[in-house]
């Protein structure tokens, strides 16, 4: 891969293809294993994030890497090695990088009271007044309106044009890399598949690009895909209008709407960080509507108040099951029978045999495997954490089984049984629904594929009729 | 000696990390005995002679064993009370205000009611109940209706109380007794009517109220509440996983409230029968306190929040204040036992913050390995 003084690349790619840590190699984060890296001619060995300083390459993180309690000219001048500090020197830098490229902003604002974009500008300046002169953007719009993103892109330009340096845009929205570079360069698996000059390419190009697929892996899958699974059958759960306002004032979802219908699959696909996980929280009772409706069964539940969703009849696999599905310092049989204690018990009081009877039943039944149903949760490996959430889930005989990312760090065997396990709960008429930014996962189980994007549905297909350009284009948010 | 203890502990068949456990803690509390010999060294008495006191006034001279019992009930109901807050992961450290409080309100029926009665002694006892628990319930409103950390509020609600109290004593037509003919001197209540006080149990000359019998009532009870019950169920998940706890169920109002009213209940409890107990003369006053709540916080600290632990731990603590009166005696500074007892505490914290430390750098390990 090639970076020319003044143009800007844009880097696209999938969750998990390798733009990130392609970037942390080059700003010292990650050490390579083979290869080699050349600036103007010379070959450089990046050793660390200082280093890469050095050699005038910088990045704008993704998350933001600023001190809340500090103001903007302390965040700037924060690592600098001197054993001065000059306020009065960093304040005017500050004034000056910020007049230079449209990044005006108060140096004595405390950096907690700032908006996303306004941080984004600190960042920038913090990053600008070192002269890089390879400029990288992590994913740089992923916290900004419309307007901030534009302006960032002006600025992006100005700064490549005026420093003849280069700039690389990690990206996995097609329509801002089609707007703001000159040159894509596509990975996949870890390996760089295309590269084009915009100009001359499409979305439909890159969509296909990004989300590329060998024809094998989709061939081995038409034994499992169920034709026609779920048309007709009852809606079990219906979404309409829900809308989710964060504290800090954005919104996370924006009228999000959709349905699952008894005995079929539902996938969710979706890069992360689109409001998958305030949709999973809405459907675990762990966040409050502002406004929209949930219903299950055709009945409204009141989302918010503990535990509605689950006596409704939702079980969820949570994607951090640390977080929300189990509780570490219980024993097994007392996390199977979380959601279900009324059948373990009479007037109020436990009855232990009976729990740990049931407990029993469920450990052979999913295969969980731990020496008693008595031993604490946490002495279990990640898999078997994972059949017990999951256990629990079915065992009340759920009509909306959700399960979040429910792949994610196990290994082959357990992902297996996992996929199995939710073709099971659909054939047995629970209405699934899938959330997970792995393509391949959604493909190989899913009935229906939705989109999810900056918190709303945008598009939907049937597995059997997939339209992978399409696909891609809706994940990358291009209409 | 280590040897010695070490085979003998390893024969014991525990699992490695209980043994490791039990291990630190006797190297634990060796460290604390230690130190505390060395200072009462220091301060120029032997450490023989101070043993001797407080073994001596804490169980050995004629009825001071029952002393010691007396200072176990209050002691044992207010642990057992915040081990139901921190079950749900709630942390009340106001129990010192919470018992003035539950105190004062059993004074108003106990002190004020002539002639009492077993009725009025029920009532009062329920109504020292009910304020301690309105006491901490104040603390649990402002939480849940205004964010503001509880371990804040119950603490200044502590400063609060006592004032409070005190301002109840400043007035005739409160609680104070006002005394004709002469100045009051002493703002303290009526002595609590004869027929509304608690049965005194007299065994070889050991005093103590029924109030001892009733604390351990009330540990069995909670122990059985908190472990058999799905309300037990309940608290655990709240305080152990929050979350988890919502999604599956159990509010945090309603469940969390209840816990910091049933933890102000039992510190009220405490208060109204230490007064109908006997405790200085049946008489209230606003020291009346004296600090028994704050080491009630500390008997559930050290007992790791089981009610039946609680229950050896608060007699080595009363046994602690009992034998401090005869330190005094023998020439030795009774703040010393203040120290002792402090050094104590913080042995037997360190174990299971070292092995908790380990668990997690072991757990670590084993992902770094996966990776």
């Amino acid at each position: 891969m090639v970076l020319e003084a003044g143009r800007i690349y844009g880097i696209l790619g999938q969750n998990g293809a390798g733009k990130s840590t392609l970037m942390k190699i080059l700003i010292g984060l990650v050490t390579l294993d083979s290869g080699e890296i050349y600036m103007d001619g010379q070959r450089v060995l990046v050793k660390s994030p200082q280093h890469a300083a050095d050699l005038g390459i910088g990045m704008v993180h993704q998350h933001f890497s600023l001190v809340d309690a500090l103001t903007v000219w302390e965040n700037v001048v924060l690592g600098d090695r001197s054993n001065r500090l000059d306020a009065a020197r960093a304040r005017t830098i500050v004034a000056e990088i910020g007049g230079r490229y449209g990044l005006e902003i108060d140096p004595d604002s405390c950096v907690g009271s700032l908006t996303a974009g306004q941080r984004q500008r600190v960042e920038i300046i913090k990053c600008l007044r070192r002269n890089p002169r390879v400029l990288i953007f992590d994913e740089p719009t992923s916290v900004l309106t419309m307007e901030e993103s534009e302006q960032l892109f002006a600025v992006l330009r100005q700064v490549v044009r005026d420093e003849g340096g280069t700039a690389a845009l990690v990206s996995h929205r097609l329509e801002e890399v089609l707007q703001a570079t000159d040159d894509v360069v596509i990975m996949r698996d870890g390996r760089i598949v295309a590269e084009m000059p915009t100009s001359g390419s499409s979305l439909d190009e890159l969509a296909r690009a990004m989300v590329g697929r060998d024809v094998r892996l989709h061939t081995s899958d038409a034994h499992h895909m169920r034709h026609g699974a779920g048309a007709g059958s009852d809606v079990v759960l219906r979404l309409s209008g829900v809308t989710v306002t964060s504290r800090r004032g954005g919104t996370v979802l924006d009228g999000l709407s959709l349905t699952v219908r008894a005995g079929e699959i539902v996938g969710v696909a979706g890069t992360e960080g689109n409001g998958q996980r305030v949709l999973a929280d809405v459907l675990s009772s762990l966040c409050k509507v502002t406004t929209g409706t949930v219903e299950v069964g055709g009945v409204a539940v009141e989302t918010g108040r503990a535990g509605a969703m689950a006596a409704a009849g939702i079980g969820v696999v949570p994607e951090d099951r640390h977080d929300s599905g189990c509780v570490l310092d219980m024993t097994v049989a007392e996390n199977l029978m979380l959601t279900s204690l009324d059948r373990v018990s009479s007037r109020g009081a436990l009855d232990r045999p009976a729990m740990r009877k049931s407990a029993e039943r469920l450990i052979s039944q999913f295969g969980v495997s731990c020496p008693s149903p008595d031993v604490p949760m946490w002495t279990l490996s990640g898999g078997n954490q994972q059949r017990v959430v999951l256990a629990r889930e079915l065992s009340v005989r759920p009509k909306v089984l959700v399960a979040a990312q429910p792949m994610r760090g196990l290994d082959v065997s357990a992902i297996e049984y996992m996929g199995d396990r939710l073709r099971e709960a659909a054939n047995a008429g629970v209405g699934v629904l899938l959330i997970s930014s792995e393509l391949d996962e959604i493909l190989h189980l899913a009935d229906r594929i939705v989109v999810i994007y900056k918190g709303a549905i945008v598009g939907e297909m049937r597995n059997e009729a997939v339209d992978m350009t399409r696909l891609g284009m809706l994940i990358g948010g291009a209409t | 000696m280590n040897m010695v203890l070490r085979s003998a502990i390893g024969r014991l068949r525990f699992g490695s990390d209980q043994r490791e456990l039990a291990l630190l803690y006797v190297a634990c509390l060796v460290g604390a005995l230690l130190i505390s010999l060395l200072l009462i060294e220091f301060n120029g008495s032997s450490w023989s002679r101070a043993v001797n006191a407080l073994v001596d006034g804490a169980f050995q001279s004629p009825g001071r064993w029952g002393e010691t019992l007396r200072r176990t009930a209050p002691l044992l109901v207010v642990a057992v009370g915040s081990s139901v807050a921190t079950k749900a992961g709630i942390v009340n450290i106001g129990q010192e205000g919470q018992l003035l409080v539950g105190a004062m309100g059993g004074a108003f029926i106990l002190t004020l009611v002539q002639p009492g009665t077993p009725i009025m002694l029920v009532l009062g006892i329920a109504l020292g109940a009910v304020a301690g628990a309105l006491w901490a319930g104040l603390a649990g409103v402002l939480w849940y209706w205004r964010r503001i950390p509880i371990v804040l509020s119950t603490l200044l609600l502590v400063y609060l109380a006592s004032q409070m109290a005190a301002f109840t004593l400043t007035r005739g037509a409160l609680l104070l007794n006002v005394v004709p003919g002469e100045p009051n001197r002493l703002l303290q209540s009526a002595a609590v009517a004869s027929g509304s006080r608690l049965g005194i149990i007299e065994v070889f000359g050991n005093r103590f109220s029924l109030s001892v019998p009733i604390a351990l009532v009330i540990a069995l009870a909670f122990s059985w509440l908190l472990s058999r019950t799905t309300w037990g169920f309940r608290l655990k998940v709240l305080g152990l996983n929050s979350r988890t706890a919502q999604r599956a169920g159990v509010s945090h109002f309603r469940y969390g409230m209840s816990a910091i009213l049933v933890s102000g209940a039992m510190a009220g409890t405490a208060g109204a029968m230490m007064l109908a107990g006997g405790e200085s003369q049946y008489k209230f006053s606003s020291g009346f306190s004296s600090s028994v709540g704050w080491d009630g916080l500390l008997v559930s600290l050290v007992a790791r929040n089981s009610p039946i632990l609680a229950v050896p731990v608060a007699v080595v603590f009363a046994a602690l204040r009992s034998g401090s009166m005869f330190l005094s005696v023998a020439g030795i500074e009774a703040v010393l036992v203040d120290v002792v007892r402090a050094l104590l505490v913080v042995a037997l914290f360190i174990p299971p913050a070292i092995s908790e430390l380990r668990r997690k750098r072991r757990a670590m390990a084993r992902q770094t390995e996966r990776i």
